[in-house]
C-alpha cells in the first residue's frame, strides 16, 4: 500500500490530478486506488489537498492520509503560505515537487527532512506542451518517476481524461517524466 | 462486465441513465451538483430520453417528480443537506401517495453552522418520512444499490420511495473503479416502469392526496407500514437476483469477522471500510474484533442486527450525526432497541465525523481501545463524542459588550 498526499493551489488541477491518478492505477495498471479530495471553500489561489491510497488489492481505508509515503507539491510557494507539507512525514517519505529552483529544493529538504526528492519544472513543461501554466498532467509524469504508477498508465489516463487537449497533456506528462531529476 | 471509472455522483448518474427516466427535475446543491449537471448533459447529448425540468427549488423538484411519476414514467431527482430539508414536506407526499421514486442523497451536514461537508444529519432527519433508506460504503455500491432500489421501491407490494444515501466528498467525489452492466443487462434487471394504484391522466381524472378523514388515516399509515414490512423481504430477493445476475453481494446488514468477536463496532456509510481495516489490524494482534455495517436503515433490519451481534460482549455504535437531545444517536438508538431483551453484551454509542471531520483509522483504534477497556474490566463507560477538540467549550466565545 502506498499513501500519497497532493498539495496544490486552487486552479492548478491537483484534485483533477488525483482523479486521473486513480484512473491510471485502476484501469491502466489493474490495481486499486481510492481518492479522498479535501475540498475547502473552493477558490483560485487557496491551498488544496487530495489524499490517494494505491494498493494491489482493494483499498479498505476511506479516510485522509496522515502518514504519507509520497508527498506531491504542485507549487513550491506553499512553504511560504503556512502549509506544513511535512505533516506526518518521516525521512522515508518521498517528495515530488514542482520547482525550478535548487534553493527551494534545499529549503524543503532542510525544513521537512525529506530523504528523497524528485524535482521537475512542471509548470514549464505545461507551458511548453499545452500553452497553459496548469501543471497537473506534468506532475503526474514526475510522480511516475517514483514507480508508484507507470508513465504509460499516466499518459493513457491523461489522454482519456482531457478530451481534445488529451494529447498535449500527455506530452506534458511525458516531457516532465523525462526531465524529472532526483535531487 | 465493463470496468468504468466513476466518482460517486457519476455512478449515481450512470444508474439513473440505465433506468431510463422520462422526466428529470433536480436542483443543484453541493456536493450533489455534478449529478444535476451531468443528468442535464446526458439529456442534452441524447443518452437519456427525458424531459429535464429546471426547477427553482428542491420543494419543486420533488413536486414535479411526484406529478410526473404519477403519469406513468420513472423520474429522477437528487439532493443533499438543506435541499433535502426543504423537500421534507413533499417527501411525505411521495411516500403517502405511494410514488416509488428513487432518489440519490449525497450526505451533507445541516445548518447551523453552515457546512458543505459530510455527515448524516440530513438523511437521519428524514428517517421517519416513509422512505426506504440505503447507505452506501463504496462507489460501486452506489450503482448497485440504486439499480436495486428501483426494483424494491416499485414492487407492487412495496410502492415506497427510496433514498440511496452516500457520503459527500468521501464517495460523491472519490474516483473509483466500478463494474458497470451494459445498457441491455441493466434494463433486463430494472425493467420498464409500470404505474400501479394511483395515477394522473387527464382522460380519467382522479383525486390525488385529498383530505383524508380520521376514520381512514390510520389505515393509510397501516398500509405504508405493510409496504415497509414487505420491503424488508423484497430487498433480500432483489439482492439475491442481483448477485446471480451480476455477481456482487449486497446486504441489509453486513457482518465482518463477527462470528467469534468479543468487541465490535456498528458502522454506516463510507466509514465502514476504514473500520474493517482496523478490525484486520486488531485481528493480527490476536484481538477478536469485528464489525457490523448497517446498509439498509429503513426498514431497519432489527432481527438481522440481533442475530449478528448476539455473541459480542462489548459493542460500539458509531453515529455520524449528533442526535441532539436524544438518549443516543439515531443508529445507536435503533441498534439498542433491536437488542433489547436479547440478553446481549454492553452497547455504547459514539458520535463523530460531524461536518466533514475525518473518521480515520486512528479514530477507530481509539474507539476499539475504549471498548476493549470495558471488555477487560478497566472501565465501565466510554466517551460518546470522539475526536473532539479540547477547547470545544471556548471556540467562538463572544464577550458581551455590556
Amino acid at each position: 500500500m502506498q499513501k500519497i498526499k497532493f498539495y496544490g493551489i486552487g486552479g492548478q488541477g491537483a484534485v483533477t490530478a488525483a482523479k486521473i491518478l486513480s484512473i491510471a492505477v485502476s484501469v491502466h495498471q489493474d490495481e486499486y486506488a481510492i481518492t479522498v479530495p479535501a475540498y475547502g471553500h473552493e477558490r483560485r489561489g487557496a491551498p488544496v489537498f487530495a489524499h490517494i491510497i494505491v494498493d494491489d488489492k482493494p483499498v479498505l481505508l476511506n479516510c485522509y492520509v496522515y502518514e504519507p509515503d509520497i508527498v506531491v507539491v504542485f507549487d513550491d510557494k506553499l512553504i511560504d503560505m503556512g502549509v506544513d507539507v511535512g505533516e506526518g512525514c518521516t525521512p522515508d517519505t518521498i517528495l515530488v515537487i514542482n520547482t525550478q529552483s535548487d534553493e527551494m529544493i534545499e529549503r524543503y529538504r532542510s525544513e521537512y527532512g525529506f530523504g528523497t526528492i524528485y524535482a521537475c519544472d512542471a509548470t514549464g513543461a505545461a507551458i511548453a506542451n499545452i500553452g497553459l501554466s496548469i501543471p497537473n498532467s506534468a506532475m503526474l509524469g514526475a510522480l511516475a518517476k517514483t514507480g508508484v504508477v507507470s508513465i504509460e498508465a499516466v499518459t493513457a489516463a491523461v489522454k482519456e481524461s482531457f478530451g481534445k487537449v488529451g494529447e498535449k497533456n500527455a506530452n506534458a506528462a511525458e516531457y516532465a517524466y523525462e526531465h524529472t531529476v532526483k535531487a | 462486465m465493463p470496468v468504468k471509472m466513476f466518482d460517486g455522483n457519476g455512478a449515481a448518474v450512470e444508474a439513473i441513465r440505465l433506468a431510463r427516466p422520462g422526466v428529470i427535475a433536480a436542483y443543484p446543491i453541493t456536493p450533489q451538483s455534478s449529478i444535476a449537471e451531468h443528468l442535464a448533459d446526458e439529456v442534452a447529448n441524447g443518452n437519456i430520453d427525458a424531459e429535464y425540468v429546471r426547477v427553482e427549488s428542491e420543494h419543486s423538484a420533488m413536486s414535479v417528480s411526484i406529478g410526473a411519476q404519477l403519469t406513468g414514467v420513472r423520474v429522477a431527482t437528487a439532493t443533499a443537506s438543506v435541499g433535502l430539508a426543504l423537500m421534507h414536506e413533499v417527501c411525505g407526499v411521495a411516500a403517502g401517495c405511494r410514488v416509488p421514486i428513487v432518489m440519490p442523497v449525497v450526505n451533507r451536514s445541516l445548518v447551523a453552522p453552515w457546512s458543505l461537508w459530510c455527515d448524516h444529519s440530513d438523511t437521519m432527519a428524514e428517517r421517519d418520512t416513509g422512505w426506504l433508506q440505503f447507505y452506501c460504503a463504496t462507489v460501486q455500491e452506489i450503482l448497485d444499490l440504486t439499480l436495486c432500489a428501483y426494483r424494491i421501491s416499485e414492487h407492487e407490494e412495496v410502492l415506497t420511495p427510496s433514498m440511496v444515501c452516500f457520503d459527500g466528498f468521501y464517495l460523491s467525489h472519490s474516483m473509483q473503479r466500478v463494474d458497470t452492466p451494459t445498457d441491455e443487462e441493466a434494463w433486463d434487471f430494472v425493467k420498464p416502469y409500470v404505474r400501479r394504484n394511483m395515477y394522473l391522466d387527464p382522460q380519467d381524472v382522479m383525486f390525488i392526496n385529498d383530505l383524508c378523514p380520521t376514520v381512514e388515516h390510520t389505515e393509510m399509515k397501516y398500509q405504508q407500514m405493510m409496504g415497509f414490512r414487505r420491503a424488508a423481504e423484497v430487498a433480500k430477493d432483489v439482492f439475491a437476483e442481483y448477485k446471480q445476475k451480476f455477481g456482487r453481494e449486497l446486504h441489509t446488514v453486513e457482518s465482518y469477522m463477527l462470528d467469534d468477536a468479543d468487541v465490535a463496532v456498528v458502522t454506516i456509510g463510507s466509514m465502514s471500510g476504514t473500520g474493517k481495516y482496523v478490525v484486520n489490524q486488531l485481528r493480527e494482534k490476536g484481538i477478536k474484533a469485528g464489525l457490523l455495517r448497517i446498509c439498509m436503515f429503513r426498514p431497519f433490519p432489527a432481527e438481522e442486527v440481533r442475530e449478528a451481534l448476539k455473541n459480542v460482549k462489548v459493542i460500539g455504535v458509531v453515529d455520524r450525526s449528533s442526535g441532539l437531545g436524544a438518549a443516543q444517536g439515531p443508529v445507536c438508538s435503533e441498534v439498542k432497541a433491536a437488542l433489547y431483551g436479547a440478553g446481549v453484551g454492553k452497547v455504547f454509542g459514539f458520535v463523530g465525523g460531524i461536518a466533514g471531520r475525518d473518521i480515520s483509522d486512528g479514530s477507530f483504534r481509539k474507539i476499539f481501545g475504549e471498548l476493549l477497556d470495558v471488555y477487560e474490566g478497566k472501565a465501565d463507560d466510554c466517551n460518546t463524542w470522539f475526536d473532539v477538540r479540547d477547547d470545544a467549550m471556548n471556540i467562538r466565545e463572544v464577550e458581551m459588550p455590556c
